[in-house]
């Protein structure tokens, strides 16, 4: 591999962006997944930046069960980010479903509609669960460099 | 207890067709049974002459053969009064209320989408709250509704 390319790996392991997305939520994890970038429990040690736009972001948080009208506006979402992009699902409702699952206006979990690299269960997921996944995923990065 | 009695009888002397349908449960909470072809001169006459200004809510009923609306209405002085109407099924054709409270727009909306009312003199405009995309005739409220799969649209292409 050249420097280059060394280089941009290298600063995608170590510095991800990511963009936080919402789709149909009780908006208990995403308290916890703002939580968890705050100074106390800090995931931005880990170079992770907060962005609020698809275009600037290597990984994509979602949080909540999947709705009928979320699912365009996540696809399309997903496909404005830059390759390689990774996607982490918090909470039990965004890994299968949670207690809405087969409901009338669901798609289920996350991974329902676009493919998912991590899941993080809880609900609400701890903010230290939210770090472990993280680390995890950072760590399964490194290890396909 | 005496204001309840004080409203039932003004009703009954009003309407004589609610001889016997009106229910004192407790204190500030009676019942009512009404039929669908006049419940709007009744709800009319609450508002107007007996101070129900407030309409709680509506609640949707499926009860097998028939489907039913209660109406809770509200009195200042907290005396609630449940007023319930029963379609059959086959014809679920209510008219609107919403001359007489005209918040009861979007509770009317969702019986419509969710439980398959047809009601007459709504004002037109887009379905609430289901999508605008879910297909027609499929009221999930009910209670023999099973979810379709194909209603579960799946995953993109992976490139």
């Amino acid at each position: 591999m050249s420097l280059v390319s060394k280089a941009i790996t290298w600063s995608r392991i170590k510095s991800p962006w990511i963009l936080h997305f919402n789709t149909g939520a009780c908006n208990a994890c995403d308290i916890e997944i703002l939580a968890a970038l705050t100074p106390r429990f800090d995931l931005e040690r880990f170079g992770i930046l907060l962005r609020s736009t698809p275009r600037h972001a290597d990984v994509l948080v979602c949080s909540g069960p999947v709705t009928r009208q979320a699912r365009e506006r996540l696809i399309r979402i997903y496909e404005q980010l830059p390759e390689p992009k990774f996607v982490v699902s918090v909470g039990s409702c965004s890994c299968s479903g949670g207690v809405f699952n087969g409901c009338y206006n669901m798609m289920g979990g996350v991974n329902e509609v676009i493919p998912v690299s991590a899941f993080i269960p809880g609900c609400p997921a701890r903010p230290e669960a939210l770090i472990d996944g993280v680390v995890k995923l950072l760590g399964s990065l490194q290890a396909t460099k | 207890m005496a204001k309840e009695e004080e409203i039932r009888e003004s009703l009954t002397k009003q309407f004589g067709a609610l001889e016997g349908k009106i229910r004192i449960q407790r204190a500030r909470r009676m019942w009512a049974e009404v039929e669908p072809s006049d419940f709007e001169t009744v709800l009319d006459y609450l508002r107007k002459s007996q101070g129900f200004v407030i309409l709680c809510t509506m609640t949707g009923l499926d009860k097998g053969e028939n489907l039913g609306i209660i109406y809770h209405l509200a009195r200042e002085d907290g005396i609630m009064l449940n007023v319930e109407v029963t379609v059959p099924k086959t014809n679920p054709v209510i008219k609107t209320v919403t001359a007489v409270f005209p918040g009861a727009d979007h509770y009317e909306r969702e019986l419509v989408d969710l439980l398959g009312f047809k009601i007459e003199g709504l004002a037109p405009g887009f379905r609430y709250p289901l999508t605008d995309d879910w297909p027609e005739g499929q009221y999930p409220l009910r209670k023999d509704w099973k979810l379709d799969p194909s209603l579960k649209t799946g995953k993109i292409e992976e490139s």
